[in-house]
């Protein structure tokens, strides 16, 4: 079940889930984010109390099923609609850094 | 008494009966706005010329007495994570500054085709998480009781434009408390309705298994306008219902005698505010007089629903907020050597403290050797929680409980302590989990603060929540408590 | 290859990627022909990710992918459901792929093929649905390039991941592999089997293990092979690698190698040290399927003959070699052009051996498929009986044939064969005349007492004796000049 209390998160999971997130940190930000997540976490470890042994998990609240459409073409946006909102575009396209350095 | 202060019913009245213009309406609405939005902050942008447009279409409406609907002509405000083409949209985010969506939300489509003028976009905290608004991304809005309080969030603005009168109503939306919290907060009515039950296409997305959008009024009546103008199946949003829309206005009337009405002894919290546990005592009190028959029940796993709460919204927020990279649309930080460097100054610098926090708590449940501990695990516990309402359901009719522990705190009081910030929603959370629908009328004052009375009802079962908040307020006078900023509705 | 063979087990899986002929996107009504339309101008709120957007499934590419696992002899599971694959990528524009992870809508299938007329079998682990991402344009090599260029045309596209089991052993057998299971896709109209244009994409993973060894060895990815030949070349390349390494007393890494088609080489793309971690949880805004027993049947009941029936029947009702037929039925269209040929009454051989021999020969040399050919299975088999009524010779008949492809109308090229070796010369037709007039003195006599018809008589007699190969109008007038009073 839940990590044990010694697994408790680390400046190196905080800096390894940050970078997943793709999110810049700080070392204090490390730090601080660290110490704030071990203190929400160990609130939410009170999930232990509950016995879920018998349920099974629920990640659609409503028993819908089958929701589909048909192969039909809708109209798109127009390729400035597309753009309008990119911080740069290029010859029609959204433009990035490259992907290596 | 000035148009603004006044509701949607009364409103509609008047319009129909040619006593007032849409016109006029609006420009008052937006003079209060001038007069007061400094102060309160409850705007991040006003729509004047849209807003005066639409007033003129409303008119023209009424005029040839072509489709005239209970919200033709009536001034809204709409919470900054709809999506309104051509209109700045920001989720109360610097990350979405100079956003401008190219399409509306179903729900902004049906306010439109009622013929309703939109006054702006309200202020909330960033991407919808928080329970005070101090998480905006621009600035915190401020309670129109109390200046150096908070209005409660995350649909703070939307909550505070109508308690001051910047707005006769508003659409907010409710993730674990963020319509009902701030609607107690201020003194106005909020309903978060059924998971299903209203369109999220165009809500900008916080946690997709539990937002929904709902209304903020000045009454209960409003409420039930504003939702029949709403609810109903889309089929562009595949968790939006079929489930049949009754008439909400109709089934206001006949009372609750003969009701079964709970009391779940959990909701009586550790923390609650004496003055706030003697609010709602007494209106158990009010619903035992008129008729309905009262007994305490019990949710056992309330206690688990906040844990499970920040395991399930951050996990789903973690996913839904990756698209904010700085690519397609919002805020590019530049200055990074390659992509990845790109999307992480984007993201450190775009998004606050808190949704950072969140996305990092997300991630983290999401993680391979976490999953089970932590999200998994949360899924279960929903489902406990869904299993609480049902035994309950079978029972009673509705429930009944505070919305808020406490009345609106002061300004940067719980800043500095994520987890007593989470606290505020101890007791709205379990119905967002639970899959059921919430109301949060007025039940009295503490200290010149408004107390929120929250009525729950069966999924589906909106009317049932309505009727019940709907005979307590016509039975006390709660709900016409104004805040100064508005002024006495005489 | 072979010495390596001996000492170490070569072990291959094979990931294909291949998108759902559909007319909008998977969750989007966004048009899926990506290829022409300008940049980003199949794009909307849902493929480019707007906040506020959300997902619809498109049915069609559901049932597309319930009927590809039905051909390939999966288990279709009665729950299913879509799942969120989240990471970072300029091409992915929500920050997740939406996917399937641990309820796909098949699995535990197997697929058969044929190497050189052997037949083999390889395991099919699952054939998923997900969406295809965008496009990256980059200023020159993406090693070096300053910036990319991101469309989006062909983000949301559905795409099928069909994963097999590490069950095959040569490149040969991967090749023939993804040639049959291209066939399979054609057949039942859910892929149009394109490989350069990226409609078909496959990924290898390839490891080495000692022979008799139970357990794998370390398994390097190969990724962007766009043809049979690159799937062919990047596996004998990796194992030719691997080997040396391991031969050399060296550690395999586990990293994704990139086949450079130019360079015929694999080149390391990124080791695995730091391990992606996609976060899977279930598609919030999607709810599940319920895929019933009747909805399957109704998928079944539409599934057209597959290559391995159509092979089977060819071996039967036409005797061809099972080798032949496999061949023949590795491409629906190829199929169908050999059936019409003998149709139109082309013996079934004869058929086969022009289409399977200089035609494919042709056709591979331009990188044509058989359909675009202006050759119709009606030129070929008027070919083929011009040979057999001994009008013209095999070898005339292959030049004959090779004009006929290379022209853009086949017809004169074919015109001009019937009248290749048709008599003209005078010298030559008298002889005959004489000859039928000396053997047909009643016939002269009667034409001379005026009965005209006896002139056809005679002229047809001179046709007969010419094997049908004297010029008519110069046979005609000859006969008349020499018989008429
Ligand atoms: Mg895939
Ligand atoms: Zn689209």
């Amino acid at each position: 079940m839940l990590p044990e209390p010694d697994s408790e998160l680390s400046s190196r999971e905080v800096e390894h889930v940050a970078l997943l997130a793709r999110l810049g940190i700080t070392p204090e930000e490390v730090t601080r984010y660290r110490d704030q997540l071990r203190n929400i976490l160990t609130h939410i470890d009170a999930l232990n109390r509950a016995d879920t042994s018998r349920v099974s998990a629920t990640a659609h609240p409503l028993q819908q099923r089958n929701v589909m459409r048909d192969d039909e073409r809708k109209p798109s946006l127009t390729i400035e609609a597309a753009l309008q909102n990119a911080p740069r575009v290029e010859d029609g396209y959204f433009k990035v850094k490259a992907i290596q350095e | 008494m000035k148009p603004f202060q006044r509701t949607i019913r009364e409103l509609h009245q008047m319009l129909v009966k040619r006593e007032i213009s849409s016109i006029e309406l609006t420009e008052s609405a937006l003079g209060q706005i001038d007069a007061v939005g400094r102060e309160t902050h409850a705007y991040l942008a006003v729509t004047r010329d849209l807003a005066l447009r639409q007033a003129r279409e409303a008119d023209a409406r009424i005029r040839e007495g072509r489709a005239v609907r209970p919200l033709t002509g009536i001034p809204v405000a709409l919470k900054d994570v709809l999506c309104v083409e051509g209109v700045p949209t920001t989720a109360g985010s610097r990350i979405l500054e100079g956003f401008v969506p190219p399409y509306s939300a179903t729900v902004v489509e049906r306010l439109s085709t009622e013929g309703a003028v939109f006054l702006g976009k309200t202020n909330c905290d960033e991407f919808a998480m928080g329970s005070s608004n101090e998480n905006s991304g621009y600035r915190p809005v401020r309670n129109p009781w109390d200046l150096d309080r908070v209005p409660g969030g995350s649909s703070g603005g939307s909550a505070a434009a109508v308690a001051s009168g910047e707005a006769v109503a508003a659409l907010g939306s409710d993730t674990g408390g963020s319509i009902r919290q701030p609607a107690a907060l201020t003194g106005t009515v909020g309903m978060k309705p059924t998971y299903g039950r209203v369109s999220r296409y165009g809500l900008i997305a916080f946690a997709s298994s539990l937002d929904q959008v709902g209304p903020i009024t000045r009454d209960v009546a409003d409420c039930a306008t504003l939702l029949q103008a709403i609810a109903g199946h889309d089929p562009r949003d595949s968790t939006s219902s079929e489930h049949p829309v009754p008439d909400y206005v109709a089934g206001l009337q006949g009372g609750v005698h003969g009701m079964r009405i709970g009391v779940p002894r959990e909701y009586f919290v550790t923390g609650m505010e004496p003055a706030v546990e003697r609010a709602v005592r007494s209106a158990i009190e009010v619903f035992e007089r008129l008729g309905a028959a009262i007994e305490e029940v019990s949710l056992p796993h309330s206690d688990v629903a906040l844990p499970a709460y920040y395991i399930i919204a951050p996990a789903e927020a973690s996913s839904n907020l990756a698209r904010y990279d700085g690519a397609r649309y919002g805020v590019q930080a530049g200055g990074g050597h390659n992509v990845t460097e790109e999307y992480q100054l984007t993201r450190q610098q775009g998004f606050g403290a808190e949704v950072k926090r969140r996305i990092m708590l997300g991630t983290y449940a999401l993680s391979s050797g976490y999953y089970d501990a932590y999200y998994l695990k949360a899924q279960k516990v929903r489902t406990l929680i869904i299993e609480d309402f049902a035994r309950a359901f079978e029972k009673v009719d509705a429930l009944l409980g505070a919305t808020s522990p406490t009345v609106a705190f002061p300004l940067g009081a719980k800043t500095q302590d994520p987890v007593a910030m989470y606290l505020n929603d101890i007791i709205t959370i379990p119905a967002n989990l639970g899959n059921v629908c919430g109301i949060s009328v007025p039940c009295g004052l503490a200290q010149g603060l408004p107390i929120g009375l929250q009525v729950i009802a069966p999924g589906f079962r909106e009317e049932v929540a309505l009727r019940v908040a709907y005979a307590f307020e016509s039975a006390t006078s709660f709900h016409k408590d104004r805040s100064p900023l508005i002024g006495a509705a005489g | 290859m072979s010495a390596i063979a001996t000492r170490y087990e070569v072990v291959v899986g094979l990931e294909v990627h291949a998108q759902v002929t559909t007319q909008s996107k998977m969750f989007c009504g966004c048009s899926t022909d990506y290829l022409v339309a300008a940049p980003n101008a199949n794009t909307c709120p849902v493929c480019l990710g707007l906040p506020g957007s959300l997902p619809v499934i498109n049915r069609k590419a559901v049932e597309a992918t319930i009927r590809t696992a039905l051909a390939l002899n999966c288990e279709i599971p009665e729950f299913s459901k879509f799942d969120r694959k989240n990471y970072f990528y300029p091409d992915l524009p929500k920050g997740y792929q939406i996917s399937q992870y641990d309820l796909p809508f098949s699995r535990n299938g197997h697929l058969e093929f044929e190497v050189k007329g052997e037949p083999r079998r390889c395991g099919i682990t699952r054939v998923h649905l997900e969406e295809d991402t965008g496009k990256l344009l980059h200023a020159g090599a993406i090693e070096q390039a300053q910036s990319s260029l991101i469309n989006l045309n062909r983000a949301g596209v559905p795409l099928m991941e069909i994963v097999s089991e590490p069950d095959l052993r040569t490149a040969d057998e991967a090749r023939e592999y993804v040639m049959r299971l291209r066939a399979i896709l054609q057949y039942i109209g859910v892929n149009d089997g394109d490989m350069e244009s990226g409609q078909l994409r496959c990924d290898a993973n390839v490891s080495l293990r000692s022979v008799g060894a139970t357990e794998f060895g370390t398994k390097v990815e190969v990724k962007n092979m766009n043809s049979f030949r690159a799937i062919h070349h990047a596996i004998e390349y990796e194992i030719a690698r691997q080997t040396e390494v391991l031969d050399a007393g060296g550690k395999l890494v586990q990293e994704t190698r990139g086949w450079n088609d130019a360079k015929n080489v694999t080149v390391s793309q990124r080791s695995k040290e730091f391990a992606e971690d996609y976060r899977y949880f279930p598609e919030p805004d999607l709810p599940p399927l319920e895929v019933s027993r009747a909805w399957v049947e109704r998928i079944k009941a539409t599934l057209p003959e597959l290559p391995s029936a159509r092979r089977d029947r060819l071996v039967k009702d036409f005797g061809l070699s099972a080798y032949d037929a496999s061949i023949l039925t590795s491409s629906k269209p190829m199929a169908e052009y050999f059936e019409e040929t003998v149709r139109l009454g082309a013996p079934a051989k004869t058929a086969a051996n022009w289409i399977l021999g200089d035609f494919s020969r042709f056709l591979n040399a331009d990188h044509k498929e058989i359909g675009e050919s202006a050759l119709r299975p009606s030129h070929l088999q008027q070919v083929i009986h011009l040979v057999d009524s001994g009008v013209i010779s095999g070898k005339m008949a292959k030049q004959t044939f090779e004009e006929m492809y290379r022209a853009a109308d086949p017809g004169p090229a074919l015109e001009a064969a019937k009248r290749s070796k048709q008599i003209s010369g005078d010298t030559e037709l008298e002889a005959i005349v004489d000859q039928v007039i000396a053997q047909n003195e009643k016939s002269v006599n009667d034409f001379k007492a005026g009965k005209a018809q006896a002139l056809m008589f005679l002229v047809g007699q001179a046709m007969k004796l010419s094997k049908g190969r004297a010029n008519p109008e110069r046979l005609n007038a000859l006969m008349r000049a020499r018989i008429e009073p």
